[in-house]
């Protein structure tokens, strides 16, 4: 039940931006919860690395005074990884097209995060 | 500690270091001879790495305390058993050595210092006989390769959990997490 909610969440999320090519929810222990992923993606590491990341991200802001985080962007030459949390005890990680409106992206990924943080 | 299959890291280190069960009786069956001489091994031993700037430093204020530790230890490698029990003593060594920073090459460096020590007096408890002294040499270079074996092991594993503590400390990353990493990675 939970995990259909929170796919629902991600394929509004998805169907939000066509610059939007995958999402996915991740606990903040690197678990997969819901995931909208190309077929070639490893769920498990997409996961865990996306948790790590964020975990990082989360002491790298504390450490160097920005204040609490709100979101970690990675960009490649393929397009954009970004990671918020979505309360507590869950990550939301979109990835993105290299042409991507982050402003944009960035509105549509805030509320679905909070949208996650509502069903967990 | 608690994952740490003992039998089989005693199985697999007294087959590396040659402690067969012939080794182990010779080092019991001369256990008479030995042991009255081994107070004097250890005051030997901590007269050398008192001598030792490096290693002088880690023993400041606690000579006496190691001492009898020390003793009791060269005690039981002429008595054994060299059993589960006396593995686990060993690994316990190990630890102790990682949580008071003692520098890696103190255990080698501070057994071949003992392997000097008991060799020569194994030559003197022989009795020039040279096939008896060959053997008792071997006997001891087994038990005494056994031990730091197990010390090793024990050695590492502590410091790459001190290390992973760290880096958890560190990151920020929970050990549920940093456990999930490695088994995505199949690491």
């Amino acid at each position: 039940m939970r995990s259909d909610l929170l796919t629902s969440i991600l394929s509004d999320l998805n169907g939000s931006s066509a610059d939007i090519e995958a999402s996915s929810v991740i606990s903040t222990d690197g678990l997969m919860m819901a995931a909208m992923l190309p077929s070639g993606l490893d769920e498990d590491r997409v996961g865990a690395m996306g948790a790590a990341m964020l975990s990082l991200g989360d002491r790298t802001a504390q450490e160097l005074a920005r204040g609490s985080l709100e979101q970690v962007l990675i960009k490649g030459d393929n397009g954009y990884v970004l990671m918020t949390h979505a309360g507590k005890e869950a990550v939301l990680s979109v990835l993105a097209k290299p042409s991507a409106r982050l402003g944009l992206i960035f509105l549509d990924v805030k509320r679905a995060a909070e949208a996650i943080s509502k069903v967990l | 500690m608690d994952n740490v299959d003992f039998d089989e890291l005693m199985d697999h280190a007294k087959r590396f270091s040659g402690l067969t069960p012939e080794r182990e009786s010779l080092l019991v069956a001369s256990g008479d001879t030995v042991r009255p001489r081994l107070q004097e091994v250890t005051d030997n031993f901590y007269a050398m790495l008192l001598s030792i700037p490096k290693t002088a430093v880690h023993l400041e204020g606690r000579v006496e305390s190691l001492k009898a530790t020390h003793l009791q230890w060269l005690t039981s490698l002429f008595t054994g058993p060299y059993d589960v029990e006396y593995t686990a003593a060993m690994y316990a060594v190990g630890d102790a050595h990682v949580r008071v920073k003692l520098p890696v090459e103190f255990m080698a460096g501070g057994m071949c210092l003992i392997q000097n020590e008991l060799a020569r007096i194994a030559g003197e408890v022989s009795g020039g006989d040279v096939d008896k002294t060959v053997s008792l040499v071997s006997a001891i270079n087994s038990v005494l390769g056994f031990s730091l074996m197990v010390m090793q092991e024990s050695y590492q594993s502590s410091s790459l959990a001190e290390e992973l503590d760290r880096f958890l400390a560190i990151t920020g990353m929970s050990r549920v997490l940093f456990n999930n990493l490695a088994d995505a990675y199949q690491i």
